[in-house]
């Protein structure tokens, strides 16, 4: 039996950090992963394929910053990579930090339009980052509307943030962060490739389609970072191991390849964990990385109240985003795309009406028979080449389930729409692997495979999440607290959730 | 509490109506959980005063009743009521009351230990959904056994020998005692009148025979069915709370505030916070020395019931109300149960009833000092007696 002051459940991201932040402070902490290496669904892949995980854009310098990791390090910054959308026609067009541009490097027409479009998305993701980086404010809220958003903005102290946007913008925003990305786009774009690539970009992970309400905050959600996309050096196996040293500078013992098989409570104090392989390790603190359903098993009904039961059974999760992995057969460039291009992020959406039109399929259960897409292209250290994609909708709880035909099938529509658009990829393929959101949830527990571990929406944002009376963190007996992507502010490799959390904890334990 | 009924429907019948229907010499019929059950069936003098000389049957059919059976079921029950059910052995009932996760109470019941992870609840309010809420994670059945389930309850001091007379031998049960007695047939001693009697419960269909069989032993014992408003007497005399009147199940409330913790409700003696988490605990911990108001009995001063009187502190200051009023005939003295605000409640010496009175077309008020009273206004020792007596 070994004792600790913390014990973290799970070494995903948040985890991980989680453990190093209370590290940092001072705490004996143990991390306790039971696969065989960290990262959770960030790093998890299949036989030498890419992770699930292939792009930073939202990793929080604040959470790097408090787990005592360089923010600057090569991991991190690595290349800056410019999105390219997809065209049948072979007409691509690239986006770039300053503009939009076609193949040909002219300008598009809509490049004002939509410079000025992402111009003021940042600035409102700057103010939801302001409230990302503090946990949602105390109380009690039934429902998230505007004047309750007006109202935790001002708790939340970005107050001076908003009177620098002035009064007239502040009503926009507060019109806009609510509302469907299609009728928000399309009021100031006409609907196409690069609407479209907007639209893919809102309902990324998400159980959504772009005329779905609350879409538009997913998208500022993903520029609160300041919208640049990278692919870190050495992949997001080395931001893994990054953060990994980080928690084991703040002296993190780690244990991976151990499964947590219960969380100990005494009367109604958390005393510590039980492994599957018989170990006991107790610590007065226990801060869970997975989603709340798996948390209150591995704790026992017993612990928390009906109600809060009936809400965690109630959130929604259900994963629509697969991976798709397709094994090239050397270095050679992609066929379509210009040299500059050749690491771009490529997205297949030519149309914001083509997004929702994919979404339809699954609110039938159903994968999208046309897809969108978001692709990079990546080398794996052991010198293969890859086209790792991300494909939506293929839902969860597909009707007649992720059999191995329905896999093939998957596979093999992602290969037809990528050709269309980039002739003779097809040739290039060796192999292919089909990843959905079932095996995800299998292989790491997130409920439904979901990206954020619990649907983005309205209902579970800010004092919601992942629902109402859990939002700050602490779960259930004392001691007991989440630390994941299901928690304020939600996934993505960004870390806040995990860092609030660990602070979050240090301050009921004053 | 706001459950629509479409009156087209009409009530049901009981498994008992039949009988009932035959002596309902009144025709005076309520709604009592969508069934027809007697208010009174002839005069309900009559039928209060053989509840308390001889015995009274009351139909209880209409009452909710769940079956909760499976390998976790005292675990999930613990969670689900403030009291360590781990001591209602075997063979035993229970009472017990539940909370949500505020601490206010949704309602009170019975809990019938049947068997090895067998259980049964019994309670005034439709509670399946709540119930299924509670059981899930945990390795239980819940089976709602309401229109399944028919009861009958004997009470009065010869109830034990009525159940003599009719064949049926229950001299070893002590209170809150139940017995399988025969293969179609549970005896529990229990009531809800503070005196000697029984409830027995059978499956629906064989109710009539039940009650025959009942009726026939009672001739020689002043046996009475009996109405509500006979029982209602009797089960304020013994001091017990309905549902909906004398507290708001927090379930069925749609104001902010009305529910009420049980430390409000006096029955703090049913929270136990050692035995672990239960739903509400975090709650109560907080709220158990904050009542906003206590539930009082209290002596009223006259004879004029106070049902529905309000409460002053001196002469000015209205500090609470009336729940349940009457002119008790056994005690011989005007009693209530009431609400009273804090901290008024515990400082007492000066809480005024004002009682209105009608009296052939007049309103009047009269005050009415109240004493507060510990206990039951009447807890006669026969009712715990084992082997009880046969008058
Ligand atoms: C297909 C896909 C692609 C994605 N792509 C990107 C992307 O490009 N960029 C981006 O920023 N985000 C991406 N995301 C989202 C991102 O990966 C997640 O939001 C984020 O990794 C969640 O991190 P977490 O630490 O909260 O949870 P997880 O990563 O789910 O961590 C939970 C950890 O707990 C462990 N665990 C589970 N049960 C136990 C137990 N009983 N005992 C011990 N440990 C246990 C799991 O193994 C896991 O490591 C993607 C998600 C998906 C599904």
């Amino acid at each position: 039996m070994s004792n600790f002051d913390a014990i973290v459940v799970g070494g995903g991201i948040n985890g991980l950090v989680a453990g190093a932040v209370l590290g940092r402070k001072g705490k004996k902490v143990c991390i306790i992963e039971r696969a065989d290496r960290f990262g959770g669904m960030a790093s998890y892949a299949v036989d030498g394929g890419p992770s699930l995980a292939h792009a930073l854009y939202n990793l929080s310098p604040r959470a790097l910053k408090d787990a005592g990791i360089d923010v600057d390090r090569a991991t991190f910054t690595g290349q800056q990579i410019d999105t390219v959308s997809l065209a049948d026609d072979g007409n691509h067009i690239v986006f770039k930090a300053n503009g939009v541009y076609w193949n040909d490097g002219s300008q598009h027409p809509q490049s004002k339009a939509w410079c000025e479009l992402i111009q003021r998305f940042k600035t409102y993701g700057g103010l939801l980052r302001q409230l990302a980086e503090a946990p949602p404010p105390g109380g009690h809220s039934a429902s998230l509307s505007r004047a309750r958003l007006a109202e935790m903005l001002r708790l939340a102290k970005v107050g001076i943030g908003l009177k620098m946007l002035g009064k007239s913008e502040m009503r926009r925003f507060l019109q806009v962060v609510l509302s469907n990305v299609y009728d928000i786009v399309l009021d100031d774009l006409p609907d196409g490739p690069v609407a479209g690539m907007l639209a893919a970009d809102a309902i990324r992970g998400a159980a959504t389609g772009p005329r779905s309400p609350g879409t538009v905050f997913n998208l500022i959600y993903r520029l609160g970072h300041g919208g640049t996309i990278t692919q870190p050096t050495g992949g997001m196996t080395a931001v893994v191991d990054t953060l990994v040293d980080g928690a084991k500078a703040a002296d993190c013992t780690l244990l991976p390849g151990t499964e947590v098989s219960r969380i100990l409570v005494d009367l109604d104090a958390v005393t510590g964990v039980q492994t599957a392989d018989g170990q006991t390790l107790r610590a007065p603190l226990v801060l869970s990385n997975l989603a709340s359903p798996l948390t209150s098993q591995l704790t026992g009904p017993s612990l928390f109240d009906i109600e809060a039961t009936r809400r965690i059974r109630n959130i929604r999760a259900r994963g629509t985003a697969a991976k798709v992995n397709l094994r090239l057969k050397d270095a050679s460039p992609l066929p379509g795309l210009k040299s500059e291009q050749k690491d771009a992020r490529l997205i297949y959406a030519p149309s914001a009406d083509y997004v929702e039109a994919a979404f339809n399929p699954a609110k039938y259960r159903e994968m999208s028979k046309a897809p969108v897409i978001e692709a990079l292209r990546t080398e794996q250290p052991d010198g293969s080449h890859w086209v790792s994609a991300i494909v939506q909708y293929a839902p969860s709880d597909l009707d007649g389930g992720w059999t191995q035909e329905a896999q093939d099938r998957l596979a093999q529509i992602t290969v037809d729409t990528l050709d269309c658009a980039l002739p003779g990829l097809r040739e290039q393929i060796t192999d292919t692997q089909v990843i959905t959101p079932d095996q995800i949830a299998t292989a790491t527990g997130a409920p439904g495979g979901h990206w954020h571990h619990a649907e983005m929406s309205l209902d579970q944002l800010l004092t919601l999440r992942p629902a109402n009376g859990i939002s700050r963190y602490a779960f259930g007996p004392k001691g007991l607290f989440l630390c994941g992507a299901a928690t304020h502010p939600g996934g993505d490799v960004m870390g806040l959730a995990g860092r609030n959390a660990a602070l979050m904890a240090l301050e009921v334990q004053k | 509490m706001s459950i629509f009924v479409d009156p087209k429907l009409g009530l049901i019948p009981s498994p008992f109506h039949a009988s009932l229907a035959e002596q309902n010499r009144a025709h005076s019929w309520y709604d009592w959980a969508g069934y027809a059950a007697p208010s009174v069936l002839d005069s309900m003098e009559f039928e209060y005063f053989a509840l308390r000389n001889q015995s009274s049957l009351f139909d209880i059919s209409p009452m909710h009743k769940y079956r909760i059976a499976g390998p976790d079921a005292a675990q999930m029950l613990n969670r689900l009521v403030t009291r360590d059910i781990r001591k209602i052995k075997t063979g035993r009932v229970g009472y017990a009351v539940w909370c949500d996760e505020e601490g206010m109470v949704i309602d009170d019941g019975t809990l019938f230990h049947l068997g090895d992870d067998d259980w049964r609840l019994c309670c005034q309010e439709p509670m399946l959904t709540w119930l299924l809420d509670a059981a899930w994670g945990f390795d239980v059945v819940v089976k709602d056994e309401t229109h399944d389930v028919a009861g009958l309850s004997l009470q009065g001091p010869t109830s034990f020998a009525v159940l003599e007379a009719a064949g049926l031998d229950v001299a070893h049960l002590k209170p809150f005692d139940l017995v399988k007695i025969e293969p179609d047939l549970m005896i529990s001693r229990t009531g809800f009148t503070g005196d000697l009697g029984y409830e027995l419960w059978c499956a629906w269909d064989k109710a009539e025979a039940l009650w025959d069989r009942i009726w026939q032993a009672g001739t020689h014992q002043g046996l009475r069915a009996i109405g509500y408003d006979a029982l209602n007497i009797a089960r304020i005399e013994a001091g017990f709370l309905t549902a909906g009147v004398d507290f708001q199940p927090v379930h069925a409330t749609e104001r902010l505030h009305r529910g009420q913790t049980p430390f409000e409700l006096g029955l703090g003696w049913l929270v136990d916070f050692e035995k672990g988490h239960f739903n509400g605990r975090r709650a109560l911990l907080s709220k158990q020395h904050a009542q906003r108001s206590l539930l009082l009995r209290c002596d009223v001063e006259g004879f004029k019931p106070a049902q529905g009187a309000l409460i002053y502190n001196g002469r000015k200051r209205e500090v609470g109300h009336i729940t349940s009023g009457i002119w008790s005939p056994t005690a011989k003295k005007n009693v209530a149960l009431a609400h009273v605000r804090m901290p008024d409640a515990q400082r007492a010496s000066r809480l005024m009833a004002e009682i209105y009175t009608l009296e052939e077309g007049k309103w009047d008020t009269r005050m009415a000092r109240l004493t507060p009273v510990q206990g039951a206004f009447f807890a006669p020792p026969r009712a715990r007696a084992t082997p009880p007596a046969r008058t």
